[in-house]
């Protein structure tokens, strides 16, 4: 019978295979379709969308817009594989064309395959880079960019290096033709003080008001910062015909705030969203941000110096035009082989308590006036006030005028920058409290 | 024994509907893979001519992530540079070895592909790299973009890093004694090399500063640089060195180099040098 049992367990093998085999293995389906056939088909709808744009499409590539701005390109792409491009990378805004492929990497990818406008951005060579520490990187610039789809007709692809978002939305034939137009709005950024000794960001909620020291602007990495007394944050900027595009956006609740359009009439940028909500770039005499650091100048605390030194902050933005035209004064009325160096103010010394010093190139001697310190908490300031000065007063005339904005009852505002002129010395402004229009660069000396 | 029977019919039975059971699955359909040719532009053509057909050597313009560093800020080379680079590789390296090796010399050992980047490859120590040899396969050569061939001087420098990556190319296939080579000037090997100068490593025995990186760069600078000279050029850079030791020195790498060539590839040095210095300047004259 042994055979009969082999047959037996055979039989139950056979039924417990049968009630096996066919089980559902196949896991739960996520797609409708196979990882391949996805690929496939982000890659055709790639390769038909991009030159399906009449005129081509726009990108504002910020390479990195922790230190650096954006870079406007534009391309035409035909199905052949070719692509027409220009960019605002220089002033030579010609269209070139170059070779395009859609490759697969770890996504689908668009990848400009000969050297074209937008390779400037990624050129290793030392005198390519913008900053010393970006040797060898020029602006950590990619031009094989992952496709992610589309929003709202726009393209959106992230950087295949560093994963940078970059955005292509359809050109207009403007966009061509005024490329050459992004230029004219650099000095607009740069910014003239004429329209007041502070430059500021103020975004606007719809109903509060939230202000901050616009800095001095770097044109070479395109590069800037916003700041309060505690943060900064750094904001690259793109130029357009019209105005110029942030990144980051500046964020107020919901709403992301980028495009911001000049204004001719008082020098500002502005971008306006929804439901009073905006963020502008502006000038006023009077100061976006006070800070606390009159404290540290205040009678008992240590000796500290600032100074004002030429020619080292001579064209220093935060100079205010009174500011200028009272140092220009001053430099106007010495003998042609002497000129003013330096105006620093001592703070709290030893033996001379505080005092002004005026220092001049030429053999001309410095010339001393004491004063007495007094701060007012409610506004924030330090006063000084005259306790005699080292020469007579036709000697002092020449410095009167300036000598009065830093003597001025309404006090000084005294406040340290978030920037650096020239040297690493730390930067604070001196402003007359008044808000005249008076403010002076100096170094912490 | 008829239940016996039974187990069987009923053993045939399962076994049938165990095969018939998963027939329905779906067959294979069309692959869903690309195999569109891309379309080939009259440089792709040329390339497949002077290249693909005669050495089969795959010259690779356009970006390829897989074949570059990508932790370096490099781009891909101007379309107008691309079909002078390879003229002059052609001409000057190519035409060179083919003449003194024979017809089939550089088929059988070359590299199975030139990859050309059109920028500079800085190092952090502010030297550039001009070229890289990988696995007796690969030659990437660097700032295509900067090529001229009315320049002299580009043009040398540029035949100088293929010069050079080729010996490396030939290293990687045949070693040289390079126990020998390093008896010979084995205190002056550095790592920071690219703080010294060419005149003072020549004094110690070095063709070049670069040369003094290791025995292996130590040998395709010395070999490249008799290469890429005239023999009147390279008796003036030996006239030059004012150490006895360090002329002596160099002339015995220099033998040693001579002699690889003939032993390895039964190739007369000289001769290979006085047809590159020909097509050297066929290139810049045509």
């Amino acid at each position: 019978m042994k055979i009969k049992y082999i047959f037996k367990y055979l039989v139950v093998a056979s039924f417990a295979m049968q009630l096996t085999s066919c089980t559902e293995t196949e896991v739960e389906q996520k797609f409708d379709k196979t990882p391949t056939e996805r690929l496939n088909a982000r890659k055709s709808e790639l390769q038909q969308v991009l030159p399906t744009s009449e005129f081509g499409w726009k990108a504002v590539y910020f390479t990195d817009n922790k230190q650096l701005g954006g870079f406007t390109h534009l391309f035409k792409f035909t199905p052949e594989g070719k692509v027409d491009m220009a960019s605002d990378f220089n002033t030579d805004t010609k269209i070139y064309t170059s070779d395009y492929g859609i490759q697969l990497g770890s996504t689908v990818s668009l990848v400009f395959t000969t050297k074209n406008r937008i390779h400037l951005l990624s050129d290793s060579n030392p005198a390519a880079a913008p900053t010393a520490a970006l040797v060898g990187k020029g602006y950590l610039g990619d031009f094989q960019f992952l496709y992610y789809g589309q929003e709202n007709g726009e393209l959106l692809f992230k950087t295949n290096r560093n994963g940078q978002d970059v955005r292509f939305v359809k050109a207009t034939a403007q966009d061509w033709t005024d490329l050459p137009k992004n230029f004219l709005m650099i000095p607009n950024v740069v910014g003239r003080n004429i329209y007041g000794a502070n430059r500021g960001l103020e975004i606007i909620d719809g109903t509060t008001k939230k202000t901050y020291d616009f800095n001095p602007f770097t044109t070479i990495t395109r590069f800037t910062s916003y700041s309060t007394a505690t943060e900064v944050n750094g904001l690259g900027i793109g130029y357009t015909p019209t105005g110029i595009v942030v990144s980051p956006a500046i964020t107020v609740g919901e709403q992301k705030l980028s495009n911001f359009v000049y204004n001719s009439t008082n020098g500002s940028f502005t971008a306006t969203g929804t439901n009073g909500v905006s963020a502008s770039i502006k000038y006023s005499d009077t100061p976006f941000v006070i800070s606390d650091d009159y404290k540290n100048f205040a009678p008992g605390q240590p000796q500290k110096v600032v100074g004002y030194l030429a020619p080292n902050l001579t064209a220093a933005q935060s100079n205010s035009v009174l500011c200028r035209t009272l140092l220009d004064k001053i430099n106007a009325g010495l003998p042609a082989n002497q000129s003013l160096a330096r105006v620093q103010v001592v703070f709290n010394n030893a033996v001379n308590g505080t005092y002004i010093q005026y220092l001049f190139n030429g053999g001309k001697a410095t010339i001393t006036h004491f004063v007495t310190t007094k701060v007012n908490d409610t506004n924030k300031t330090i006063v000084l006030t005259d306790a005699g000065w080292t020469h007579n007063a036709a000697t002092i005339a020449i410095l009167k005028d300036l000598d009065a904005q830093l003597t001025s009852p309404d006090g000084l505002y005294i406040k340290k920058e978030a920037f650096t002129i020239v040297a690493s010395n730390k930067i604070y402004t001196l402003a007359n409290a008044s808000n005249n229009g008076f403010r002076i660069t100096a170094y912490q000396l | 024994m008829k239940i016996v029977n039974t187990y069987k019919k009923i053993a045939v039975f399962v076994g049938v509907l165990t095969l018939a059971a998963c027939a329905h699955e779906d067959q294979p359909t069309e692959s869903q893979l690309d195999f569109n040719q891309p379309l080939k532009t009259e440089l792709d053509k040329w390339i497949d001519t002077n290249y693909l057909v005669p050495y089969n050597i795959n010259a690779q313009y356009k970006w390829n992530q897989n074949t570059v560093d990508n932790t370096r800020y490099l781009f891909p080379p101007t379309l107008d540079k691309v079909q002078p680079a390879l003229e002059i590789v052609k001409q000057i390296w190519l035409a060179s070895y083919a003449t003194v090796g024979g017809a089939d010399f550089v088929k059988k050992i070359a590299p199975r592909e030139i990859v050309l980047v059109g920028g500079v490859n800085s190092n952090s120590n502010g030297t550039r790299t001009l070229g890289i040899a990988e696995g007796g396969q690969r030659i990437t050569l660097f700032e295509v973009d900067n090529i001229n061939k009315k320049n002299r001087a580009i043009v040398a420098e540029f035949i100088h890093t293929i010069q050079h990556e080729y010996v490396h190319i030939l290293n990687q296939n045949k070693p040289f004694d390079e126990q020998a080579w390093g008896k010979i000037t084995p205190s002056g090997y550095t790592a920071t090399w690219h703080l010294e100068t060419t005149a003072a490593s020549r004094e110690l025995g070095y063709i070049t500063n670069y040369a003094r990186s290791n025995v292996v760069e130590d040998f395709a600078e010395t070999a490249s640089i008799i290469l890429i000279s005239t023999k009147a050029e390279y008796a003036a850079i030996l006239a030059g060195i004012t150490s006895a030791k360090g002329r002596a020195d160099i002339q015995r790498k220099e033998a040693i180099v001579v002699q690889y060539f003939k032993d390895a590839f039964n190739m007369d040095f000289y001769a290979l040098r006085d047809e590159a210095e020909k097509n050297t300047t066929y290139v810049i004259n045509n």
